[in-house]
């Protein structure tokens, strides 16, 4: 689902000052070019983090930055972590694709 | 559902400053954005956030002091969090950042490997793909059409409509999305077509069903009548006595299928004349149908 600047105003209960900010601090950076700004699901989830974190934990808009950017270094990391243990199941399991085939082989 | 006031760890006196405190504490260490690869902490942020709401609001918070409601039902289903998007993210997306472990990429193992990899993978990364509506008309649905999209940056899109489409169904048009931010293809757009109701004709799955107005004259002695089908109209014949409630099958003149088609239903209406017709009326009141002759009998007890 993409939405139009408007559209995700409305569904973050967003004002168009706050959203500017957002996006000047680069917490958002929704694709498309302006005026024609497009925004994904992920921006929405986004945006519902940051309020989360100004409203509901009282975090100041320094310390959204710095979550944010370690927010994003950990999720680099999380997926790196992740493509890591499937190169290195990969990997390993190379010897034991052959004997399962000859299992399958056994069963028919 | 558990105790908002256990939840939240306060007691039953506690001051709204100390239900913020409390959430705010428990929130930090909670909330499932900053704790990714921890699933109960969703679930216990899940039960926070309900007891949050609850306790935070005065009038809701009184209500349930009083006994009026209880806990249950406050949970809201909360939109997703932004790590379930962050995971599942393509390559090159905004929000990447290696600078967690940029530094192992200098040294020469798999870590440096797999960046050169992601590195290439973001570059040849499609775009994304483009959501759009498309209200089309009842008609259009059933036989099929082109239709022209006006796209928000004033361009256009032709979409070619199957016949026999339904509604919800998304229609997906390969490289007419959003140009890959690097050498990658475009993405596709995706329409979802939404239908618009008929005037007379409503739609049963691949069973058109049409509610056809005849004549007292036209049920009680028959007739050849024109009938309305998504293709154009028909002669049907309506049969000697025919009443209202009579349905009628016209074959293959549904919604296209594979290997075929739906059929139209044609339900009978007879329709009185609209103005009183003291012709008729005298020949009713001379008129005795028989004993036999009772609509009502099955209801009768």
């Amino acid at each position: 689902m993409i939405l139009s600047k408007q559209d995700f105003l409305a569904h973050a209960r967003l004002d168009r000052e706050t959203l500017e900010v957002w996006i000047e601090e680069e917490w958002l950076v929704p694709s498309g070019t302006p005026p024609e700004l497009a925004f994904s699901e992920a921006d929405l989830a986004r945006a519902q983090l940051i309020r989360d974190l100004i409203e509901g934990i009282g975090v100041n808009d320094e310390g959204v930055g710095v979550i944010l950017n370690l927010v994003d270094q950990m999720h680099g990391l999380r997926k790196a972590l992740a493509e890591t243990l499937n190169a290195v199941r990969e990997r390993t399991a190379v010897p034991d694709a052959g004997s399962s085939m000859g299992r399958n082989q056994d069963h028919e | 559902m558990k105790d908002p006031y256990e939840i939240l760890g306060v007691a039953r006196t506690a001051s709204p400053e100390d239900i913020r405190k409390a959430y705010r504490r428990l929130a930090k260490t909670l909330h499932p954005d900053l704790n990714p690869g921890n699933k109960e902490a969703e679930e216990r942020f899940k039960e926070l956030s309900a007891a949050n709401d609850l306790l935070s609001d005065p009038d809701k918070r009184r209500r349930f002091d009083s006994g009026e409601i209880d806990a249950s039902g406050a949970e809201k289903p909360r939109q997703r969090y932004y790590k379930d998007f962050a995971a599942e993210a393509p390559a090159g997306h905004p929000y990447e950042n290696h600078s967690g472990f940029a530094d192992f990429a200098e040294t020469n193992d798999i870590f440096a490997e797999l960046l050169r990899r992601q590195a290439e993978a973001a570059r040849r990364a499609p775009g994304p793909d483009l959501h759009y509506r498309l209200a089309i008309d009842f008609l259009d649905a059933v036989n099929g059409a082109t239709k022209r999209l006006t796209l928000p940056d004033g361009g256009t899109l032709d979409v070619t409509i199957p016949s026999g489409i339904q509604e919800g169904q998304t229609l997906r048009l390969r490289g007419k999305g959003a140009p890959s931010p690097g050498e990658g293809e475009a993405g596709d757009a995706l329409v979802e077509i939404s239908i618009n109701p008929h005037r007379f004709f409503v739609r049963h799955g691949d069973d058109i069903h049409m509610e056809l107005p005849i004549t007292l004259t036209e049920a009680v002695l028959g007739a050849r009548v024109r009938a309305p089908t998504p293709t154009g109209p028909v002669t049907l014949t309506v049969p000697k006595g025919s009443s209202t409630g009579t349905i009628l099958r016209l074959k293959g003149k549904g919604v296209p299928r594979s290997g075929g088609h739906g059929d139209e239903l044609v339900k009978l209406k007879v329709m009185l004349p609209t103005e009183p017709n003291p012709e008729l009326e005298a020949f009713l009141s001379s008129w005795a149908p028989g004993p036999s002759y009772d609509p009502r009998r099955d209801m009768q007890t």
